[in-house]
């Protein structure tokens, strides 16, 4: 018995009414398209949520609007603007003859199927509202939604959330895609998860240059869709290949939702969306998925402008019971982890011998049980240092390397153990603060008079912030402006605007060698006398290395660091209005617990033909997170500054 | 009510397609078997569809496989050329392609989640005794390249008789 008969089955003996029988006889009245559309609009149903959102129409400042952009998306001519014509040309499209669907190329566009075909999830809504006897349509066949409709046969569905990827733009701040589970997880039995489809909302890049890249993918000018593919092809592709971990919901939605969700998914596979990377990116349309299929859901309301997916899995795990359970996959940074953190110093050696060597001998009084743990590990190491190039077969080295290590360890006859890698303290990012910040401060300063602060930061963690939820060794900033207002003079300006702020700390061990790096763009109060206290547009970069102790609660960074400034009036190099700087940068943090940080900062800049000939700035801050929000004591020093502030921040 | 309603309107659809799926069920056995396109599965590794027509920058500063395959896994195709997860000889050499870095290595620890998969796709009696009998015949299946090899897994696991791998026979 296939999935879908089967399922059908289960759903009628739990109790679904019996489809009524067919009126027959010359007689009987039979619901045809118009009686159908004059209850439509009797009902209102053009204004239904659960209909809005099959449309995916907003309203707008100019009337209704829907996201979706193709035209074949969309019955009646200037449906985009209109649901309820939308609403009375689907209707009428159901009732149209049956065609037969055309053979042999593997895809059609939407255009040419039939609306039974190509809007399965409209269908059974009107079954549902209208009580449309579906006896009464023309019977339809329906082969590539059939084919589609095996290929997923979906019992449950799971929110997937793949962890920050710093080095990739469109993957710095997650991911979040779908998984249409085969098998229901709170059924027991055997799962597969590799084998369910993975439904993911991307955007369609057709450009590699990078800066045509971050213009269009932030100006919403590429083309997002929807595609379904095998979750090993996921697993593959975040686990192993790019080391980010897995963090799995799932999700309690009735079987009937589980079924919108697919026709849904079908019925959007044709169609796209702008891709806006900082707003209608991949995390909010999943949750447009998930609230088109269930209308007693309410997700997106939750969202602010800038859409990150921590908040989306947020607003997820927030939606009471539906998230049924937590599950987490490590990916194979994790796994490498796991593996050699109990590892003594000697076992250690070999596995870094073994991944420049694979050749090496190990100890002669070795069992064979303690030299398969070394080769797991080795393998590991080796699969983390080569991904790209064992993928893509650049580096018939590496290829060699692995090969080797690989039949050594076949050849030890030791089956693995289950391998115990537990999920990070600090939880998945539903347990995540929420990402916008509103702080206020007030604060004085020698020669100064006193002044108060008001900053807003738009997304994400920075490293003092509360850590549940997110790497304890990255910072990932957009959108944060300060402003200062001196009710002395009086006077309001503008202190700082960073559009992005990002650190990414790698742990130098004696196995990862990864540089650490910095960047900041944006603007700040140039502090020294360069200038009369102007705002200078700023780039500023730089790598070097981080070390960590006591589990995260130590980490300093210290890098060296390249910037431009530039402002009228900037006493720049060369008398120019730009100005170069050079020099370290140093950051420390302390952290107790996961109440309490403090964070250090200090830097040195060389100011190659410029006046001054060098500069300076550091800070300190202690902050404790309360309940509400955080609290902070706050020194900066800079060579026209040396102030104190008191700060109040809340997550919001 | 409203639950029977949303009930109804699941079993609806579910009969709806299975209706379309009954009429169709001569034709849907025969292309798992045999696809009308020459289609291989080498295609459907890793390291194809990622890196088919994309390079430059791009790959520089954003060498990631998000949302590889393009036109591979779009939804209105109905059927799927790499994405085919089903129980079938075609499934299971679909998988061992697309995961033949993962599963060597699963091979060489002989046991792991892509021999259990592997396993249920190619209907084998015991996940466990399939592992055992690829970390044996492991430089027969991942003979070089640090990769498992569709042909060889799958005659490897077809010849060993003990291990009754229904499905491929």
């Amino acid at each position: 018995m296939t999935p879908s008969v089967a399922l059908a089955a289960a759903l009628l003996a739990a109790g679904a009414p019996a489809l009524p029988p067919p009126a027959v006889g010359p007689g009987a009245p039979r619901p045809d398209a118009a009686a159908l559309v004059e209850r439509a609009r009797a009902l209102g149903l053009a204004r239904d949520t659960g209909w809005l959102r099959l449309g995916h129409w907003r309203r707008g400042a100019f009337g209704w609007r829907s996201e979706a952009r193709t035209p074949g998306f969309f019955l009646a001519p200037g449906g985009a603007e209109d649901p309820a014509r939308e609403l009375e040309a689907t209707i009428e499209g159901m009732f149209s003859p049956a065609v037969p669907e055309p053979e042999g190329e593997e895809s059609i566009e939407p255009e040419r199927m039939h609306a039974q075909c190509r809007f399965p999830a409209r269908l059974a809504y009107l079954v549902q509202k209208l009580e449309l006897d579906p006896q009464s349509l023309p019977r339809q066949e329906c082969v590539r939604l059939g084919a589609f409709w095996r290929r997923v046969a979906a019992r449950s569905v799971t929110l997937v959330f793949s962890s920050y990827y710093l080095n990739n733009p469109s993957s710095a701040f997650g991911h979040t895609f779908l998984r249409l589970n085969k098998a229901d997880p709170g059924a027991g039995g055997d799962r597969y998860e590799l084998l369910d489809q993975g439904a993911d909302y991307a955007a369609q890049v057709d450009t590699t240059n990078p800066v045509a890249y971050a213009i269009r993918g932030l100006a919403g000018l590429f083309p997002g869709r929807f595609s379904a593919r095998p979750y090993f092809y996921k697993v593959r592709e975040y686990a192993d290949y790019e080391s980010r971990d897995l963090w799995e919901y799932d999700l309690r939605l009735e079987p009937g939702e589980v079924a919108m969700l697919v026709a849904h998914l079908w019925e959007l596979g044709g169609t796209e969306f702008r891709y806006w990377y900082l707003t209608a990116n991949c995390s909010y349309q999943v949750l447009a998925l998930l609230e088109t299929a269930a209308p007693r859901l309410d997700l997106t309301a939750q969202l602010r402008w800038i859409t990150v997916p921590a908040d989306t899995v947020r607003a997820v795990a927030a939606s009471p019971g539906l998230v049924e359970r937590v599950r987490w996959r490590p990916s194979i940074q994790t796994q490498f982890a796991a593996r050699t953190r109990d590892m003594p110093d000697r076992e250690l050696d070999q596995v870094a011998a073994l991944a420049d060597d694979p050749a090496t001998a190990l100890p002669s009084g070795w069992s064979a049980a303690e030299g398969a743990l070394v080769l797991d590990a080795a393998l590991d190491l080796v699969d983390l240092r080569y991904a790209k190039q064992i993928v893509n077969e650049t580096d018939p080295g590496a290829l060699r390397l692995r090969q080797t290590l690989l039949e050594r360890r076949g050849a030890t006859g030791v089956i693995a153990a289950p391998l115990d890698a537990p999920p990070p303290p600090s939880g998945g990012p539903d347990a995540g603060h929420p990402s916008r910040r509103l702080g206020l401060a007030a604060g004085g300063g020698r020669g100064e008079p006193a002044f108060l602060v008001a900053e807003y930061r738009a997304a994400l963690h920075d490293l003092a912030d509360p850590p549940a939820g997110f790497s304890p060794r990255t910072q990932l900033e957009f959108g944060r402006v300060r402003l200062r207002f001196t009710p002395e003079r009086p006077s309001l300006r503008l202190d700082e605007a960073w559009l992005l702020e990002l650190a990414s700390l790698n742990a130098i061990d004696r196995f990862d060698h990864r540089p650490s790096w910095r960047l900041r763009v944006g603007g700040e109060t140039i502090l020294d006398a360069g200038c009369d206290r102007c705002v200078a547009g700023k780039l500023e970069g730089g790598a070097g290395v981080s070390h960590v102790a006591l589990g995260d609660a130590v980490v300093a960074l210290g890098t060296v660091d390249a910037e431009v400034a530039a402002a009228p009036g900037l006493k720049g190099t060369g008398g120019s209005a730009a100005r170069l700087g050079l020099g370290p940068t140093g950051t420390l943090r302390l952290a107790s617990s996961s109440r309490f940080a403090l964070l250090a900062n200090a830097s040195w800049r060389w100011l190659p033909s410029a006046a001054p000939a060098a500069t300076y700035a550091w800070s300190v801050q202690g902050r404790a997170h309360l309940r509400s929000g955080s609290i902070a004591l706050e020194w900066r020093r800079a060579p026209l500054a040396n102030e104190a502030l008191v700060w109040w921040r809340a997550f919001l | 009510m409203k639950t029977a309603s949303k009930l109804l309107a699941g079993a609806l659809f579910l009969l709806l397609a299975t209706a379309a799926q009954a009429q169709t069920s001569s034709s849907s056995s025969s292309s798992s078997s045999s696809p009308k396109h020459a289609y291989g599965t080498a295609g459907c590794g890793l390291g194809s569809l990622a890196f088919g027509d994309q390079g430059g920058a791009i790959q520089v500063i954003a060498a990631t496989l998000n949302g590889i395959g393009g036109q591979t896994f779009a939804i209105t195709t109905g059927t799927s050329n790499c994405g085919e997860a089903a129980v079938s000889v075609r499934g299971a050499e679909l998988f061992i392609e697309a995961n033949k870095e993962a599963l060597a290595k699963d091979a060489a620890r002989g046991s792991g989640e892509t021999i259990v998969t592997l396993s249920h796709l190619a209907g084998c009696k015991d996940p466990a005794a399939v592992g055992v009998v690829l970390q044996k015949q492991l430089t027969t299946i991942v003979p070089d390249g640090a990769k498992a090899s569709v042909e060889k897994t799958i005659s490897t696991l077809r010849s060993d008789k003990s291990l009754a791998c229904s499905v491929l026979g």
